[in-house]
């Protein structure tokens, strides 16, 4: 039996996203992303449930979710530091950031500290080249990085 | 050449062809064999693995022949340097990840990546980093392995799923390199036609469990037959090594399977080898220990010499007796030509018209056309009468999925209970338990309404006058109607009601009507028309035309009309019919009544069953004659869209084949006839049965052919008002599950898996009335039969019925019916 | 310098109406209104607009292709900037989301469509928000929503938010995933125009070719025809990033030199090094050497100089860099971002990728660098979507221009292993 049940408040959310298409699978991304948000993983359960509410098989929801980097089986961590890589930030020295980044944080690139607070990705470009190198975290972008400037964020985040 | 033609040029060969048609289809018709990997003409283009790439005049890429429409004027080359350069690196990149485990894949022989490397391909390779190890052989389902690091990920299976099942269960999952076939949570990839992924698979990477390893594919012999479990009769090839099944295929026959077979076709086979079968005739002592009035068989008896001794049984008891004394219940699922000797042998050999194969209400033939199945596509209107495609004939299902997704076919579904069809219809209206014959009569006076007839009242049927008017707009502006209805599942006179219909929808203006009688038994078509009737000769000639009778059969022939088979259980009980002869049916478990039946079985004085496998029926016979069965069968069945096909025999039998048994026990009844081989009755049915003439081994060939429709008699009865139960009794509709256990799918089937437990599902109404939830274990009586299930309260009929899907033998659920076969009020009551 | 989108993009709350309004804001409507749809495509089609997603397809030629008389239609506006280096759409979302908004509602009219969606990454969650505020305001003020103006006109804009795929930047892509499917791209035919976004005709524009709406129905075809060169016409914006002193979004009229771009606007190369090589239209389209530095910053010319202008994302590279460093760093991006639908793409790009890897682990042969530009030539046009032809663009034209930095890794081989 399905252990996810949309909570009250995300019912009103999965509502007002539905009402937005013309055709209910469109809020396919929309309700996903809501899950990942709310719950920090998509888990299986919840693809059920999504499926049930978009009327479509619960393997073509995993199908959907599978094929996005956003969406993740595995519970991540409350900050989720999304790390660009690509070559802005590579010809701005971002390698070395990354591992001092990793280093700071005790984990190795794609995992999540043990006290599930930070999740450490390498990231493809996330369109902020001009302010590279550059990360993401959660909704929020910091560019021009420095080990001080990282230090400095991570510092202040609780 | 018409507006919707083109003409095009192809490696220099000119072709014309329908618009709309593919490159790939269109280079097929000249002969040029564009290799592929991903299309395949029945899923559509996807365009992912590359390998059809040629070169099109004016254009500056190559260009995918699988994803493009021909157009005028068009000139392509398919052999050019450029092309071949493509071939090969699209081959290269194919290779790269792919196992070369040719000497151990099941796909080896017959893998269009082999074929296509040979062909196209480069004799080396260039990688030389590891391939990528993805996982080897693991469960897709209990039947179908999969092979990931073989997937070339040509999405031939997940398009499938899509586009053909559309229940999306297998999915591409992942992205990129990452891509891999799967299912939801790793669950089982499991449903009615799962295994068609085995065949469209271009590469080892789905395949037969229950055949991996068992043989070489060029170790096979293969026989083009059919299908026998149900109405459809796909075609099937079956692969056989030293006489012993190996495996069942798809046989591509647009007219009949359009490409699929179901699960239950592929791997519902192993009855063929079961432990049940009958291989020997025998001789029961029953009731009192003695045979009664039958001569004494010697041991091992082979079936040749038991069958003259019972022809001599039942011609001793008839000159006794009467003709009035013997019957014949024969089968919907023997072949034309059993059915056609069985009625020749009752009628002309014993002088009676005692002969039926059924329990419901039907008469032969139709008052419009007889719609075969590929009409289906180009009707506007799919009326869907008491049917249930999906679970009684699993390839209709396909037809009509696809006729309403792709061609803009509406569905509309009138019946008792919810189907899976549901989804894709535009309407359906649903009556109550019972109450079909009034709701076909109201659709039909709504519509005599329209066009200006008179129209009598009428009962209550559940539908609401809404819905009906609906009904009745949607049926009257259809332009093309096909009426799909099902005549088992209705009763009592209700399939009178249907034939009124269709005369009457054939009266709209500018209307083409047809309808398909779809029973779900495999040859139910050719029982009717091969007169297993006690009113009809073949080809739907009815007692009353005695002149047609005695110019086809015969001065001697017998012009009263004779007992059904319900009738001759109630004479053998009241010791009236002295002789019955059962083939291929098991009354004891299929017929209503209950204990009734085995008490008036063993009343007759001699009871011969001549059937495949063992049965409660048999266990009461005097004489048992082995039937060999499907695989072992020769001879024509007729689908429900009325073509007719030859079901050969793939497995060398130890007995005589049925025909051949019943045409000597013809000869001893002073038959003359010679038949030395099952076309030569296939010949004298082209020459007798009406509908039948074109038909021969020849025109029937490896795809079939279409019998002529056969026009009905007129209908008389109408609708009786649907009988009220006693106080608190709910009306049973018993529904059919594709997967039952029976005798067929025992416990040792492959398909085990899918079996199930009984169900009784109640409208939410009824069950709190009755205190009932979901889940509860509840008991149906009725005939002194009880039947515990659990409880569904899922409105999957209105109040005042039940719905129990037939799952198992063991449920005995035809045995709450009561013996007259009309009335099915059950007492219900929570445990 | 002219600047039509980044005229006041560091104005104090731009992305509020007030401020937006109060700086000429959503005049355009009701001049719009004032004519027939069929003249604003009229329009322009005469600016000489083009797509500056990518493709540089001309923006009212696409409008024109509509299905004739089929409806509803639908707006995709391409927010989903993912090509690496481009970051300008961005910098329009975050600062003026109303621009949008406004060119939005002008297409909408001209292609008279009444739903329009911004699809936009899903990493620009943050600037859904303001988005989302925008609307909401423009909803308000009755720009939106029901007879709009009182021109009769109905729209309403939704935001749709990806998940990280690059390919859903390919525009039919984005139609899959919008649709609440894996975002792969489709066959084309059918083009958008005709089946896009529900079976229905679809346009599909980029943020900033949207935005420049406004303001060729402000000013004048003519005005905005006047600005570039003959077949490219008006400003671009262009995302400097890479080894320059002042990275940054800038404003440039078509066929300003790419020099003064680098030099002038970025500040030119930092910690006095040389520059080596710089990709003009973003990571898709090939690099051009040190030596190509003035071919005018246009479609035409760069096309002339065998690269593309792409998006407009200018990465410079300076000597201090081994190119097979970044073709590698690029190759792997197409590798992860390749949607496997298709076979030369996803085994190509990871083919490639094993390669160029084992040469700058100096395991590589001089063969490689052959068998890299026969794989290449394996995949270029041969796929379901650009996505390979992408990836293989660095690696033919660093192979190019750079071979030298391929043999480097080759003198490196130990003798032993040869
Ligand atoms: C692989 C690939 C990625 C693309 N990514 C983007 C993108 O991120 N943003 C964008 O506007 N266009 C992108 N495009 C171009 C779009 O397909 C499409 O041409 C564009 O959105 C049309 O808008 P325009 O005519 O205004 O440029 C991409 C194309 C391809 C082939
Ligand atoms: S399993 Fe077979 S049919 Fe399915 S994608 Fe792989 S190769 Fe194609
Ligand atoms: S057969 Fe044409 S792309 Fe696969």
């Amino acid at each position: 039996m399905s252990g996810f049940i949309f909570s009250e408040k995300q019912e009103k959310e999965v509502a007002r996203i539905i009402a937005k298409y013309p055709f209910k699978k469109s809020a396919m991304l929309p309700l996903l992303t809501l899950v990942q948000r709310d719950e920090r993983v998509v888990s299986p359960d919840a693809m059920v449930a999504i499926s049930k509410k978009l009327d479509c098989s619960p393997a073509y929801v995993q199908s959907v979710m599978s094929f996005y980097t956003m969406y993740h089986t595995e519970k991540v961590g409350k900050y989720m530091i999304l790390f660009c890589i690509n070559i802005s930030c590579q010809l701005n020295g971002c390698d070395k950031l990354l591992e001092h980044t990793a280093k700071k944080l005790g984990i190795k690139v794609g995992e999540t500290t043990g006290d599930e607070k930070f999740t450490l990705h390498r990231e493809e470009c996330l369109a902020d080249c001009t302010r590279a190198p550059m990360m993401r975290v959660n909704d929020t972008y910091y560019g021009d990085l420095t080990e001080q400037r990282i230090d400095q964020v991570l510092d202040s985040l609780d | 050449m018409s507006d919707n033609e083109v003409t095009l040029t192809i490696d220099g060969k000119s072709v014309t062809v329908p618009k709309g048609t593919k490159l790939v289809d269109a280079a097929k018709r000249v002969d040029v064999e564009i290799p592929v990997f991903c299309y395949h003409e029945k899923i559509g283009a996807l365009g992912c693995c590359r390998m059809c790439l040629v070169e099109v005049e004016k254009m500056p890429k190559l260009m995918t022949a699988c994803t493009m429409d021909v157009m005028p004027d068009m000139v392509v080359k398919t052999t050019t340097e450029k092309v071949e350069k493509a071939q090969k690196g699209v081959l290269e990149f194919t290779l790269l990840n792919h196992p070369l485990d040719c000497p151990v894949c099941d796909k080896g022989g017959e893998c269009p990546l082999q074929d296509n490397v040979f062909k196209h391909g480069s004799p080396d390779t260039r990688m030389e980093f590891h391939r990528h190890n993805n996982a080897k052989a693991t469960a897709l389902s209990p039947v179908i392995t999969i092979d990931r690091e073989r997937c070339i990920a040509c999405q031939r299976c997940t398009a499938y799923s899509e586009r053909i099942e559309q229940d999306r269960g297998l999915v591409m999952l992942n992205r990129g390199f990452h891509n891999e076939v799967g299912t939801f949570n790793n669950e089982p990839y499991d449903n009615r036609f799962s295994g068609n992924v085995i065949d469209i698979c271009p590469v080892g990477a789905l395949t037969n469990t229950d055949f991996r390893f068992k043989a070489r594919t060029w170790d096979l012999t293969n026989v083009e037959t059919l299908c026998a479990h149900c109405g459809c009769n796909c075609n099937i090839t079956m692969g056989t090594r030293l006489n012993e099944l190996m495996r069942v295929e798809a046989r591509p026959n647009d007219a009949v399977d359009d490409g699929w077979i179901c699960d239950k076709a592929r791997w519902g086979h192993q009855f063929v080898h079961s432990e049940n079968k009958i291989s020997i005739a025998r001789e029961n002592s029953v009731g009192d220990g003695k045979p009664t009035s039958f001569p004494v068989l010697p041991h091992d008896c082979a079936g040749e010499d038991a069958a003259g001794k019972a022809a001599e049984a039942f011609k001793k008891i008839a000159e006794e007796h009467g003709p009035q004394s013997v019957g014949f219940i024969g089968s919907p699922y023997a072949t034309n030509e059993e059915n056609y000797l069985y009625q020749k042998l009752f009628r002309l050999g014993l002088g009676s018209n005692n002969i039926d194969h059924k329990v419901y209400q039907d008469t032969p033939g139709l008052p419009v056309s007889h719609y075969d199945v590929e009409q289906i596509e180009t009707s506007n209107v799919v009326l869907l009468i008491a049917s249930d495609p999906t679970e009684e004939l699993p390839i209709l299902d396909l037809r009509i999925k696809k006729a309403v997704t792709h061609g803009g076919t509406r569905l509309v579904s009138l019946n008792d209970q919810t189907i899976a069809l549901d989804k894709y219809s535009t309407q359906s209206v649903q009556y109550k338990v019972g109450g079909e014959a009034l709701a076909i009569d109201a659709l039909t006076n709504g519509l005599a309404r329209e066009l200006g007839e008179s129209a009598s009242a009428q009962g209550d049927s559940g539908i609401s006058a809404d819905d009906m008017k609906s009904l009745v707009e949607t049926v009257r502006s259809s332009m093309k109607i096909c009426v799909v209805y099902n005549p088992s599942a209705l009763s009592g006179e209700a399939v009178s009601g249907v034939k009124r219909l269709l005369k009457m929808i054939a009266k709209v203006p500018t209307m083409e009507c047809g309808a398909i009688p779809a029973a779900p038994m495999t040859n139910a078509v050719g029982a009717m028309d091969m007169g297993l009737l006690p009113d009809f000769y073949p080809g739907g000639v009815p007692m009353s035309d005695e002149e047609e009778i005695k110019k086809q059969w015969g001065e001697n022939a017998p012009t009263a009309t004779g007992l059904s088979a319900l009738e001759m259980i109630a004479r053998a009980e009241k010791g009236e019919l002295k002789a019955l002869l059962v083939h291929r049916s098991n009354p004891v478990m299929d017929f209503p009544g209950g204990a009734q039946v085995t008490e008036a079985l063993k009343k007759l004085d001699l009871l011969v069953v001549h059937d495949m496998l063992e049965t409660e029926t048999a266990k009461l016979a005097n004489l048992v004659l082995p039937s060999n069965g499907p695989g072992y069968d020769e001879g024509t069945t007729t689908n429900i869209g009325g073509r007719v096909q030859a079901r050969r025999k793939a497995l060398q039998a130890d007995q005589a084949p049925d025909w051949k048994i019943i045409s000597l026990m013809l000869n001893v009844l002073g038959d003359e006839t010679d038949y030395g081989k099952v076309s030569d009755v296939t010949e004298e049915i082209a020459r007798k049965v009406s509908g039948y003439q074109q038909i021969s081994r020849r025109s029937v060939g490896k795809t079939g052919c279409n019998r002529d429709s056969v026009i009905s008699a007129d209908e008389q009865a109408s609708a009786k008002p649907v009988q009220a139960g006693t106080n608190g009794s709910l009306r049973l509709r018993i529904a059919t599950f594709l997967f039952a256990e029976d005798k067929v799918l025992d416990a040792s089937s492959k398909l085990a898996h899918h079996f199930q437990s009984s169900t009784a599902h109640f409208n939410e109404e009824d069950a709190g009335r009755l205190g009932i939830q979901d889940g509860n274990t509840v008991l149906l009586s009725a005939e002194n039969v009880n039947l515990e299930a659990t409880a569904k309260v899922d409105n999957r009929c209105q109040p005042g019925g039940v719905v129990v899907p037939r799952v198992s033998d063991g449920q005995r659920v035809n045995g709450l019916i009561s013996a007259d076969g009309n009335t099915a009020w059950v007492e219900v009551r929570k445990v | 310098m002219t600047q039509i989108l980044f005229k006041n993009i560091n104005a104090k709350d731009l992305h509020t109406l007030k401020v937006y309004e109060e700086q000429g804001g959503y005049q355009s409507l009701k001049k719009a209104f004032a004519r027939k749809p069929e003249e604003i495509i009229e329009m322009v089609k005469a600016s000489g607009l083009r797509g500056r997603g990518g493709a540089g397809f001309p923006a009212g030629l696409k409008w024109s292709f509509l299905a004739k008389n089929v409806f509803p239609r639908y707006l995709c506006c391409n927010a989903d900037e993912s090509e690496p280096g481009t970051c300008k759409d961005r910098e329009l979302l975050l600062k003026n989301p109303h621009m949008l908004i406004e060119g939005m509602i002008l297409c909408s009219y001209a292609c008279q469509i009444e739903t329009g969606y911004i699809y936009m990454r899903g990493e620009f969650h943050d600037l859904s928000f303001i988005m989302d505020k925008a609307l909401e305001e423009a909803h308000a003020k009755g720009y939106l929503g029901k007879n709009i103006l009182g021109s009769g006109f109905n729209l309403d804009i939704h935001t749709h938010l990806g998940a990280g795929a690059y390919i859903c930047g390919e525009e039919s892509a984005l139609l899959n995933s919008l649709e609440g499917g894996r975002g792969e791209p489709r066959m084309k035919p059918p083009f958008p125009a005709v089946e896009g976004l529900y079976a229905k005709p679809t346009v599909i524009n980029n943020v900033e070719t949207l935005c420049v709406v406004p303001y060729i129905v402000n000013e004048g075809a003519e005005k905005y025809a006047a600005l570039g060169t003959e077949k490219s016409k008006g400003t671009k914006l262009v995302s400097v990033s890479g080894h320059v002193k002042k990275p940054g979004n800038y404003e440039v009229v078509l066929g300003t030199p790419t020099r003064e771009i680098i030099y002038d606007l970025a500040g030119g190369i930092r910690d006095g090094n040389k520059l080596k090589a710089f990709i003009p239209g973003g990571s898709s389209t090939p690099m051009l050497p040190a030596d190509k530095v003035d071919v005018g910053y246009d479609y035409e010319a760069i096309a002339e100089a065998g690269s593309m202008l792409g998006s407009g994302a200018l990465i410079v590279i300076d000597d201090s860099v081994n190119i097979v460093e970044t073709t590698l760093r690029l190759i792997s991006f197409y590798m992860h971002e390749s949607c496997g639908k298709c076979t030369p793409c996803r085994e190509g790009t990871r083919w490639l990728y094993q390669i160029v890897e084992r040469i700058m682990q100096n395991k590589g042969q001089l063969e490689y660098i052959d068998k890299l530009e026969d794989i290449c030539g394996n995949m270029a046009m041969k796929t379901f979507c650009p996505l390979a032809d992408a990836c293989v663009s660095p690696v033919v034209s660093s192979i190019k221009h750079f071979r030298s930095d391929y043999e480097e890794y080759f003198k490196k081989i130990p003798v032993s292993s040869v």
